[in-house]
Order: C-alpha cells, then sequence, then structure tokens
C-alpha cells in the first residue's frame, strides 16, 4: 500500500527540485523514469527530502535506494 | 600477441576447441589460457596481474569477515590505497627509474575492477568471491585483459559458475562481432591513423585548415578504433559463453557532453560516476549545486589522470568538467531554445556542438604535451599554406574508404539501434547471407590496412 500524502509531497519536491511542470510518481519509478532525474540531480533530491523531514540518510543507505518505493520506506522508518 | 595476429588466432582456436571438448575443465583452461595470454607478452606482467588479483581476493575476504564497520573500514581505506599506490608506481615512471620501467599492459583496466570489488563488499553490495580460481579469470580473462571492458564482480562472476555448453547462436554472433569490429579497426580507424599520427607529429609545419581537419577527424579514428576492440573483445568472449559489458553506444548522436559521457568508453565513465563521483555528492550535497560542481570537476580531473599523468590530460578531464557543468547550470535555457528550435533543428545543431567540442577536447588527449596541444587549437584555422592540396591530409584513396565505411557504420548503428541487425541475420535465407558475409570478407581484404597490430587504448 502507497502512502499517497507522502508521495504528492515527494512529487512537488521533485518538481521543484528538477524545475518540472509536472511529475508522477510510484513506488516502482527510478530515475530512468523521470525526465531530469540523474545523477547531476539526484544529490539535489537527497539533499532536499533530508532537509524537508529533518532526517540524515548514511552513504550506504543512499546507495541502496533503488526506487521512489525504497526512498519512501527510508523516509516512512527515520520519521517514525 | 595482439588480437589482430597470427598468433592470436592460434592461441584463441586452441582454447576455444579445449573449452568445449573439456567441459569440466573450462575455468582451468581460461585461467591457464589468460595467463599464458599474459605471460607470452612478458613473464613480469603476469607476476604483477597475479599478485594483484591475489591481494585484492585476499582484501576482499578480510573485509566480509571484519566484526566491525570500523575494521572493515581500514582495511578498506588500505587495500584501496595500497593498490592505488602500486598502480601509481607501475602506471608513471617517475616513481621508477626510467630505464628500468616497464609498462604493464592492462594494468589500469583490471586495478580498476581490483578496485570496483573491494568497494562493492566493502558497500556489501556483493558477497566476498570464495573461489579463487574464479576471482582469477575475472581479473585476468584474456579477452578483456589488455583495454577491457572494465568489468564489475556483479556482472561477471555469476557468469563463470557455470558450466558452458557449446551455443551455435553464441558463438556465430561472436564470429560476427569480432569480424564487425575488425571491419571498424582495419577499413577505418588504421587507414586513417598514420596520416592522423603524422600531422601530430609534424604540428608546426601543418597549416591551419590541416590541423582543422586532424581535429575533427580524430575522434572517428579513435572510436572506430577503441570501440573496434572492444567489439572483438565481446565477440569473442561471446564465443565463451561470456557476456562483458558494452562500451560505447552511438557516441555521436549524443546531444550533450553528458550525453556522450553516458555513450563512450562506458565502462569507465560509469565506474568513476558510481566509485567517485557518487560518493563525492554524496559527501558534498549540503553545498547544493556548488557540490555538484566540485565533485563534476574531480571526477573528471581523474578520468583524464587515469588516461596518462600529464597535464593535458588534466585539462582533457576539465573541460568534459566544465562544459557538464555549464550544461547543468543551462538546463532551462536549453528546454528554453528546444521548444523555439522544435526537436529536428534543436538535434542536428547540439549533435554538431557536441561533437566539435569533443574534438576540440581530444586534442588535449591527442597531443604529446600541454605545449602541443595549446599549439595546436592556438593554430586552428581556414589558412591554406599549398592551395588545395592541404585538405590532402591523407590520399583521396583512403577518405574514399574511410568516408564510405563511417557512413556505413552509421547506418548500420542506426538500425542496429532498433533491431540487432547481427542476429537478424540468421533469418536471411542462407544464399543472400553468404554473399554479404564474402562481400564484407573481400573488402576487408581488398581495402583494409594491415599495417598495424596496435590500439590506442593498449598504452593505457
Amino acid at each position: 500500500m502507497e502512502d499517497e500524502n507522502l508521495i504528492k509531497e515527494l512529487e512537488q519536491l521533485f518538481q521543484e527540485v528538477l524545475k518540472k511542470g509536472q511529475v508522477s510518481l510510484k513506488y516502482e519509478t527510478t530515475a530512468k523514469d523521470v525526465d531530469g532525474w540523474d545523477s547531476l540531480t539526484n544529490m539535489l533530491l537527497i539533499n532536499a527530502i533530508e532537509k524537508k523531514y529533518s532526517i540524515h540518510f548514511g552513504f550506504r543507505e543512499i546507495i541502496k535506494l533503488k526506487n521512489v518505493g525504497d526512498l519512501c520506506n527510508a523516509i516512512i522508518s527515520k520519521t517514525k | 600477441m595482439s588480437l589482430i595476429s597470427i598468433e592470436f588466432v592460434v592461441f584463441f582456436l586452441c582454447c576455444f576447441i579445449l573449452y568445449y571438448a573439456f567441459p569440466k575443465y573450462q575455468k582451468a583452461i581460461l585461467l591457464l589460457g589468460s595467463c599464458v595470454f599474459i605471460g607470452y607478452y612478458h613473464i613480469a606482467f603476469l607476476v604483477i596481474a597475479v599478485a594483484i588479483a591475489m591481494l585484492t581476493y585476499l582484501f576482499g575476504r578480510l573485509i566480509a569477515a571484519s566484526d566491525s564497520d570500523k575494521k572493515a573500514g581500514w582495511l578498506y581505506f588500505s587495500s584501496i590505497v595500497l593498490l592505488a599506490f602500486v598502480w601509481l608506481a607501475l602506471r608513471y615512471p617517475w616513481i621508477i627509474p626510467k630505464d628500468k620501467f616497464l609498462f604493464p599492459l592492462g594494468i589500469s583496466f583490471y586495478t580498476f575492477q581490483a578496485l570496483a570489488y573491494l568497494t562493492e563488499v566493502y558497500w556489501g553490495s556483493q558477497e566476498k568471491e570464495k573461489n579463487v580460481v574464479d576471482f582469477l579469470i575475472y581479473m585476468l580473462f584474456f579477452m578483456k585483459f589488455l583495454s577491457g571492458p572494465i568489468e564489475r564482480p556483479g556482472a561477471f562472476l555469476p557468469q563463470i559458475k557455470t558450466e558452458k555448453r557449446f551455443d551455435y547462436d553464441c558463438v556465430t554472433f561472436g564470429i560476427k562481432l569480432l569480424f564487425l569490429g575488425m571491419i571498424k579497426k582495419l577499413l577505418i580507424a588504421d587507414n586513417m591513423g598514420s596520416y592522423i599520427d603524422a600531422m601530430y607529429t609534424n604540428l608546426h609545419s601543418d597549416s591551419g585548415i590541416q590541423l582543422v581537419l586532424t581535429c575533427l577527424l580524430y575522434p572517428i579514428q579513435l572510436y572506430t578504433d577503441f570501440s573496434g576492440y572492444t567489439d572483438m573483445a565481446i565477440g569473442g568472449a561471446a564465443m565463451f559463453g561470456i557476456k562483458l559489458s558494452p562500451n560505447f553506444d552511438r557516441p555521436f548522436i549524443s546531444k550533450s557532453t553528458s550525453e556522450l559521457w553516458r555513450r563512450w568508453h562506458m565502462s569507465l565513465s560509469f565506474w568513476v560516476r558510481d566509485y567517485v563521483y557518487i560518493p563525492l555528492t554524496t559527501v558534498t550535497r549540503r553545498w547544493k549545486r556548488l557540490g555538484v560542481s566540485v565533485s563534476l570537476i574531480v571526477t573528471f580531473t581523474v578520468l583524464g589522470l587515469w588516461h596518462g599523468a600529464g597535464m593535458n590530460f588534466v585539462v582533457y578531464g576539465l573541460i568534459q568538467g566544465l562544459i557538464i557543468i555549464y550544461e547543468m547550470e543551462t538546463t532551462s535555457f536549453h528546454a528554453k531554445l528546444l521548444d523555439l528550435l522544435g526537436h529536428k533543428i534543436y538535434n542536428v545543431v547540439f549533435i554538431i556542438r557536441t561533437y566539435i567540442l569533443y574534438a576540440l577536447s581530444l586534442v588535449f588527449f591527442r597531443a604529446e604535451s600541454l605545449n602541443d596541444a595549446t599549439y595546436f587549437i592556438s593554430h586552428l584555422s581556414l589558412s591554406l599554406k599549398a592551395g588545395w592540396r592541404d585538405f590532402k591530409i591523407m590520399p583521396d584513396h583512403n577518405y574514399i574508404i574511410c568516408g564510405i565505411s563511417f557512413l556505413l557504420l552509421m547506418f548500420y548503428e542506426h538500425f542496429n539501434d532498433k533491431q540487432n541487425l547481427i542476429k537478424s541475420m540468421n533469418k536471411l535465407p542462407a544464399v543472400p547471407r553468404w554473399i554479404i558475409y564474402y562481400a564484407l570478407l573481400l573488402l576487408l581484404f581488398i581495402f583494409g590496412a594491415f599495417n598495424s597490430d596496435t590500439f590506442v587504448y593498449l598504452q593505457f
């Protein structure tokens, strides 16, 4: 079951960081599926997420994030 | 033992026949074959390669067996420093007296494989390899030993765990890829290589237009040389049932330099992305865009330095980093330009722009020194010294062969992108299929330049 509120918040954040009008995310979405989400913008997104939720990801946690679902689960577990 | 030599053909056929004749001993044949291949160049190369492989194997086991993160971290750090030191010491002659220096072939490629393995084991994304024979094959396999592709342990090691049966489709696919590599190398790269070399050797007597032509043609020579080698490596490995990573994906259709680096020497560019750039951006992510820019500069400097210690390689890397930073900072401008020009015009303009920028940066890659490169760049002009004869930096015959072959190659790559043409060939009836094979073979023997048995990337 996807956390719809979290997904909507992330979509908003992605739009701001990637400067895109519309970004649609699902749990299985990967960087390949989102225009502008690449190795140049990935850490800008991570940094924006860390600031928004006042959390911190370790290096090994970041490299294990493979899709939006992994990202949501990591955010949920850190904000509990 | 060059990949284009009678010795290699004999060696390859012996390994190939034994490999499928004695399936129980496939690993032993691959390992022994690799040792013979490396040792044939120089026994010292084999000793160094085996020593580095064994060191990596042992460190990998120690890191995986560590009972604390701190201990694993120290072991990882020590192993990386040690491997980097050995690589630097053997790669750059100023550390070792020049008269005693013997550049170990392939060291940059297999050292980067070793670093990738240790990093993956330390990150926990790769299990330690228990089987020493499998690990040695990962490090030393002869089809990729000299110039890559730089393989990842996760992609290569599982492949050699299973016994390989003779697969007709796989073997014929490999033969065709070997042949394609030879066409690229002998028909295009070697037909222009010696003339471009001469232009760089006699730099000060070249006219402005000759330098422009040399600058614009060199990317084609380098691409057909290195991608030709890579096709042969991938094709040869496919004949043993082993899939190697691709190194090129139609780089000359790139519309930006960042796209070019996702298509050019991919096994190296992805290596620096995963093991240099991503860790750096992770550390510097609080600096936001500045952190990305700093990481790009460091990453591309490392990529430049991988090719050699000269300042010209540093500049070559820096140019790539600076252009990508510019592209990153101007994405909104490019989006507006795309709307204004439309896709077709935008694509044509930026494909040409990317090619020219890369060709200019390659002057620093190809020139013997930074002085030569700056002379080359500063003397680019449309000026002629001997009239229209200046355009003939190589004979008409070579222009025609290289031009037609390169155009056909571009068409082939365009259609191959939509459908694997090598595999589709099998669907053709036997007669036209064999007519095509013989025609290509005949063209290769008539127009191929069999005057060189070396490859540009062997020096790295």
